[in-house]
């Protein structure tokens, strides 16, 4: 499955990267090109997470659970592939359910600035996938000298978990009250 | 309000991942004696090897980093009127200091085929000594093969067809095709250099893999200095060769004040029967092992010149015959032959699988290889050629049985025959040595990362989406 987990990676990487240009471009002008750019912003995430999607399935059978999980490599490509995956799929959210409203006011800099982190998430998940099969760029020398040495293992001790937790939580709680006072 | 949700939403999510970022790898890789955990804080060693031949004799020569000459094994401490053994080994670097430097090196020619690949993975089986799942003592010490005929006392390296399982280190093939498979050289050549136990006497330890880990025939250069009965050294300095003194100062000896070329092996030339009626004092220490000439096969590698430490490096050259005419305990080395060589270090008062390892490299003697053995004329050699530099890394816990299992991605990459080199740097490996040692907390740790990161998008996704008012497209 290895084969078929590299092509398909091709497809995922190319829509949203061409996504994130998209949104920044968006972000950034207001003029007929950018409006275009932006009629087509929800096919493109569409068509791009169900690739995306497909490509982490087809992932998952390259190796034995117990492989992919048993490797520091292999958990953190599956790791950052989860969070670009969930990471994509809430910009498909936010521009398919709120349409242009994401473009107005600060919003359009938090979307661009959430289209950034996105394109980074992407490219760390694709360096990864490349160490995994031995060719890779130098993305990792980049984050070894930020701080993550990318041949251990990404995860966070219990009280950050538990910070992470409460942070989801309170998240939600303002999510509750906007919804609350929109209505 | 929606502003301010939007601005606090972001904030956070930002916070998060801020908060992840500098706290992530923390809290898990600790330190712990009772599972034999120590992880050292430098993962990697540079090594320098040369080669040369003259037909005769062949010599390598070492040299590699140390922070200090640790020239001293375990020792018998004089204390509260009675003596008692110090040193023993633990789990990383011997608190005072006991435990001696060594660099070794396996040499194969060809017949062990896997080593070429893998190097010395190929030799760490199942449960071996040092590991957290470590195999039974007892169980070893009753076993028809590897104790009672073999005499081993701890579960140490062995080459995996001398079992007929890999997941299980007492599944010994039987003796007459363990035979079989040393006549036809599947065995690694050990060469075993002890700052402590073989270097005052001007020697290595030949030792060989095959079942466990052997010495070759003959006598070794040491054996043990305490009288179990009695309680007490066998032997002690003797007063009238050691320049006045029955014993070292405990103070000296941990504080590395004596020098390397002061009397501090018990060898035969500097010994005298212990007298328990000496005037002992308070610290008055004695070595554990009593040093001697080795004999026969064992005596095959000796020291060239003097090894030494200075300036932070120890530099040692060692010498055998090309040809020991013992086939079946060393790798005959000829004129044109490529070997296959991985070599250790032990630094820093560690012992057992404490050692910095390296990955197989070729050895050509009148042939290419990783390592040119210079050839040359005369008694020494003149070692102009550059030395090969050897990143030599902290192997952790990983197995040959591991590595051939289905939690090893490149399993299959095993069984296609490719060459360990192709898929991982040392560096990388020193890093999944580690992760190694602590698989289940790590594995459980990332889990819940992975599942709070997911989390947490998906919070901060309903944050955006409920704090922003829906305008059409």
């Amino acid at each position: 499955m290895a084969g078929y987990h590299v092509v398909l990676v091709h497809f995922p990487t190319a829509l949203w990267m061409t996504a994130a240009l998209a949104i920044i471009y968006r972000a950034l002008f207001d003029g007929p090109v950018a409006q275009a750019i932006d009629k087509a912003l929800v096919p493109l995430l569409s068509i791009a997470l169900v690739f995306g999607v497909s490509a982490y399935a087809v992932g998952l059978f390259v190796w034995p659970f117990e492989a992919i999980s048993g490797s520091p490599l292999g958990r953190n490509h599956m790791l950052l592939a989860t969070w670009t995956t969930a990471y994509w799929a809430l910009l498909l959210v936010l521009r398919w359910r709120r349409g242009q409203a994401i473009w107005q006011g600060t919003m359009r800099f938090v979307t661009a600035g959430l289209a950034v982190i996105g394109a980074v998430l992407l490219g760390i998940t694709g360096t990864l996938g490349g160490h995994l099969i031995g060719v890779y760029t130098d993305v990792s020398q980049v984050l070894r000298k930020m701080g993550w040495e990318v041949y251990t293992t990404f995860y966070v001790p219990n009280l950050t978990l538990a910070a992470l937790g409460a942070i989801a939580l309170v998240l939600v709680v303002i999510g509750y009250r906007a919804r609350a006072v929109r209505a | 309000m929606a502003t301010s949700s939007l601005y606090a939403s972001t904030i956070l999510f930002g916070g998060a991942l801020a908060l992840s970022w500098f706290t992530h790898g923390t809290g898990t890789v600790v330190n712990d004696a009772k599972k034999h955990i120590n992880v050292p804080t430098t993962l990697t060693v540079p090594l320098q090897v040369q080669a040369a031949y003259n037909g005769t004799d062949v010599y390598f020569r070492y040299r590699w980093p140390a922070p200090n000459a640790g020239i001293f094994h375990d020792m018998l401490r004089f204390t509260g009127g009675k003596w008692e053994v110090r040193g023993n080994a633990v789990p990383g670097s011997q608190r005072d200091g006991l435990h001696e430097d060594r660099v070794s090196m396996m040499l194969d020619d060809g017949a062990v085929p896997e080593f070429g690949r893998y190097g010395g993975y190929i030799a760490i089986g199942d449960k071996l000594a040092g590991f957290t799942e470590e195999a039974d003592a007892k169980a070893l010490k009753d076993h028809p093969y590897l104790g009672k005929k073999l005499g081993l006392d701890e579960p140490t390296k062995y080459l995996p067809a001398t079992r007929s399982n890999q997941n299980d280190w007492a599944s010994t093939v039987p003796e007459a095709e363990q035979a079989k498979l040393q006549s036809a050289g599947y065995f690694l050549d050990l060469w075993h250099w002890r700052a402590a136990r073989s270097n005052p006497v001007g020697y290595a330890d030949d030792q060989f893999i095959t079942a466990g880990r052997l010495s070759d025939s003959g006598r070794g250069a040491y054996s043990t200095n305490w009288d179990g009965d009695k309680k007490q050294p066998r032997v002690m300095f003797d007063p009238a060769k050691s320049g006045g003194m029955k014993a070292l100062k405990w103070d000296d000896v941990i504080a590395g004040k004596i020098a390397q070329g002061a009397v501090h092996g018990l060898s035969e030339e500097v010994s005298a029967p212990f007298d328990a009626n000496a005037a002992w004092q308070e610290g008055d220490t004695i070595p554990r092992r009593m040093l001697r000439a080795p004999q026969a096969s064992r005596a095959d590698i000796a020291v060239a010149g003097k090894a030494l430490w200075a300036d932070g490096f120890w530099e040692v050259t060692l010498r055998r015959r090309m040809n020991t005419e013992k086939p079946l305990e060393d790798k005959i080395i000829r004129d044109g032959g490529a070997y296959q060589a991985a070599f250790a270090i032990h630094r820093q008062a560690t012992g057992g699988r404490w050692h910095y390892v390296s990955l197989p490299i070729s050895v050509g003697f009148g042939r290419p290889g990783d390592v040119v053995a210079a050839a040359f004329t005369g008694d020494a050699p003149e070692w102009k050629q550059a030395a090969k530099q050897v990143t030599l890394f902290y192997p952790g816990q990983v197995s040959w049985p591991h590595l051939n299992s289905r939690t090893h991605g490149g399993a299959d990459s095993i069984g296609k025959g490719i060459p360990v080199k192709a898929r991982h740097s040392e560096e990388q490996l020193a890093h999944y040595g580690i992760e190694a040692e602590f698989a289940e907390p790590i594995r459980r740790q990332w889990f819940l990362t992975l599942f709070a990161g997911f989390g947490l998008i998906a919070a901060f996704g309903f944050a955006l989406l409920k704090s922003i008012p829906k305008r059409e497209a």
